[in-house]
């Protein structure tokens, strides 16, 4: 018998039982739906967490801290010579040193403000490095820093929301409060007045990674080693060329130091880490819609094993002419597979629209509170914007696991009528 | 002539929960190319058994079937559908025509089976419903025909693949008396204008009357086979 008479028998027995056809289908339609849903809507989820990632953290970024979490937070600090080694890394774009202060108070004729971290940078690197966040809202032209630079952070200057002044504009000259260390007579800090040159403030610019400059203040890194009479330094940044070779430049930073004198922390690895689990968790979900279908799968069983009691005389007339044991198993099989067939296109057009319709009432109904935390990134938008993912694997993927689960749940029952005697199924009432 | 069937010390005995109970008890006939036979007995004599085996439905516990020429007990289930197909016609009591299909598909379906084009199967089914005088009621469902025009598509259907053998298990016994007699005078027109064997299971000595030779049975065995003459002598 020709597949196409084979398929079109197979299709007319489903037509004569439309109800039975169109419920044993849905039972397909939800499993696939679910599977695609998850599937699209989770590989969105997934492009959108990873994109803000990518966009909130500064991936060709290395930041080097002294020490490390499990053996201790190191009191050694870097030096120009641990500056000069990685610079000389290959990949290696840019490298500077920054010297931690601690928070320091500014004074502006009567007015004062707190900065919870003063930090002694060198402009002309730093400035390299973080280009997309160490901008200025306004500042004079400046070829070469001058030992009196002071660069304030948005927030420092703008201490109150509602307060539209800021604390200092360019050109503006204040003091700053530093504590300095003393040995004598006994150890001992001592608070010392110095006055800055306002040279720029900065525009808000919120946290990608770990610093947020709209909390800091900027000095002069050479000012800072001759206040505190000191060349080392607490962190190190690097920028590398190309984000994708972060990893191994960060080995290679590992080895010129011994084990956990440093922690390099490699933005890539923490995406990549975030991207894993999203993806387990998206495989997770997955499976677990799948459970739908092997659901749907034996409810096909059920219908098919009381479709062939039913049609038991059918199959004994189809003998009794002539059809084959494969012949009445095809035929059976079939119907299996047209059940899968149907249910798959439509749960696979289901499935995209139930998450066209979830990623829309999560962008409606899940806007996150306006907050003012130092992880946030004004320059972003608002609200969870998940676009599903239509992935032409997936949806043969799914595709075929619907028609393949439908075939195997349908053979024993095609199975038992093809085994079927002619003359008993004959006698069949 | 030749012989077209054979049975040979055919037995045939079914289970009945724990009970073996014998239908077929040493059968032995031949059957000649274009012979019209009847197989007369009451119930339970082995009758449709032996219809079965004939038609290679089932097969013989012990003995042996020859299906022109060919021992069915050495063909696998495959090759055993495929001489059903191609050697064998099947008319049942209860006509078993498939309800969902029109007469014509219903005409068609042994063709359909064995795989012929399309449009030589739709000419062919056209030609037989014609032939047993259908030809407007083509396309009509089982339901919608009368009891002596399904059985006329069940003859259709089993004609069209013009086999050596056609097998009517009594093909009158639920139809009218009237129409009973139109379909033993079609069978006998096939008989006579096409040559193909008939071996028809009956109760109705009309048919009986038609044939060329009647087998008696009586609890799975032959009682008596007598000729054309002698049976209908035999009913004078």
């Amino acid at each position: 018998m020709r597949v196409s008479k084979i398929l079109g028998m197979a299709l007319e027995n489903l037509k004569q039982r439309k109800l039975r056809t169109s419920l044993t289908t849905l039972g397909v339609v939800i499993g696939i739906t679910a599977i695609i849903g998850l599937a699209s809507l989770g590989e969105g989820f997934r492009i959108e967490i990873r994109d803000r990632m990518q966009q909130g953290f500064e991936l060709n970024n290395l930041t080097i801290i002294p020490g490390s979490l499990f053996a201790g937070l190191s009191r050694q600090r870097f030096t120009d010579d641990d500056v000069q080694n990685i610079s000389k890394i290959s990949g290696v774009e840019t490298v500077t040193q920054v010297m931690q202060i601690g928070n320091v108070t500014l004074y502006n004729g009567n007015k004062s403000v707190q900065a919870f971290v003063a930090t002694a940078v060198n402009f002309t690197e730093f400035i390299r490095i973080f280009s997309d966040r160490f901008v200025f809202e306004s500042s004079i032209p400046l070829t070469k820093y001058k030992n009196d630079t002071i660069v304030i952070g948005y927030k420092v200057n703008h201490p109150t929301e509602n307060d539209t002044r800021p604390f200092a504009v360019a050109n503006d000259s204040i003091v700053s409060t530093l504590g300095v260390p003393r040995l004598e007579p006994i150890p001992h800090v001592e608070m010392q007045n110095y006055t800055f040159t306002v040279r720029g403030t900065l525009q808000q610019k919120g946290t990608p990674g770990i610093t947020n400059f709209d909390y800091w203040i900027f000095i002069p890194l050479d000012t800072a080693r001759e206040v505190y009479k000191t060349v080392e330094s607490d962190l190190i940044f690097v920028k590398v060329y190309d984000r994708e070779k972060s990893e191994d430049i960060a080995k290679d930073i590992e080895k010129l130091f011994p084990p956990f004198r440093i922690t390099i922390l490699v933005p890539l690895t923490f995406i990549k880490q975030v991207d894993n689990i999203l993806s387990i968790v998206q495989l997770f979900l997955m499976a677990i819609a799948s459970i739908s279908l092997l659901v749907a799968g034996i409810g096909i069983m059920n219908i098919m094993t009381v479709s062939v009691m039913e049609r038991t005389r059918e199959i004994g007339i189809l003998k009794a002419i002539g059809a084959k044991s494969r012949t009445v198993l095809t035929m059976f099989l079939a119907e299996a597979m047209l059940i899968g067939l149907i249910g798959g296109v439509i749960g696979v057009f289901t499935g995209y629209g139930v998450s066209y319709a979830l990623a829309y009432a999560l962008s409606r109904f899940i806007q996150p509170q306006q907050q003012n935390t130092t992880f946030q990134n004004p320059t972003q938008p608002q609200g969870l914007a998940i676009t599903p993912v239509f992935s032409p694997e997936w949806t043969i993927a799914a595709f075929a696991f619907a028609i393949i689960v439908c075939v195997i749940f349908g053979l024993y029952p095609a199975r038992k009528a093809s085994k079927l005697n002619p003359v008993e199924a004959l006698r069949y009432e | 002539m030749t012989s077209i069937l054979e049975a040979r010390d055919v037995n045939k005995s079914y289970r009945m929960g724990k009970v073996l109970v014998p239908a077929l008890c040493g059968v032995s006939f031949d059957v000649e190319d274009g012979e019209f036979l009847t197989i007369f007995g009451p119930s339970g004599s082995g009758k449709s058994t032996l219809l079965h085996l004939l038609g290679g439905l089932d097969r013989p516990d012990e003995g042996e079937i020859l299906i022109d020429g060919t021992n069915i007990l050495k063909l696998s289930d495959g090759k055993l559908a495929e001489l059903r197909l191609n050697k064998i016609g099947f008319v049942f009591q209860f006509f078993n025509l498939l309800p969902r299909l029109t007469a014509l598909r219903n005409v068609e379906l042994p063709l359909t089976i064995a795989g012929v084009p399309d449009k030589e199967t739709l000419d062919r089914a056209r030609e037989m419903l014609k032939f047993v005088g259908l030809e407007t009621r083509e396309n009509h469902r089982p339901y919608e025909l009368s009891g002596g025009e399904q059985q006329r598509v069940a003859i259709a259907r089993a004609l069209i693949t013009i086999p050596k053998i056609i097998l009517a298990d009594e093909p009158t016994g639920n139809l009218d008396t009237k129409t009973g007699w139109e379909i033993v005078q079609l069978m006998k027109k096939l008989n006579e204008e096409k040559g193909q064997t008939f071996i028809v299971v009956t109760h109705d000595p009309r048919i009986a009357e038609q044939a060329d030779r009647t087998i008696y049975l009586k609890d799975g065995l032959i009682e008596d086979i007598k000729e054309a003459e002698t049976a209908r002598g035999t009913r004078r």
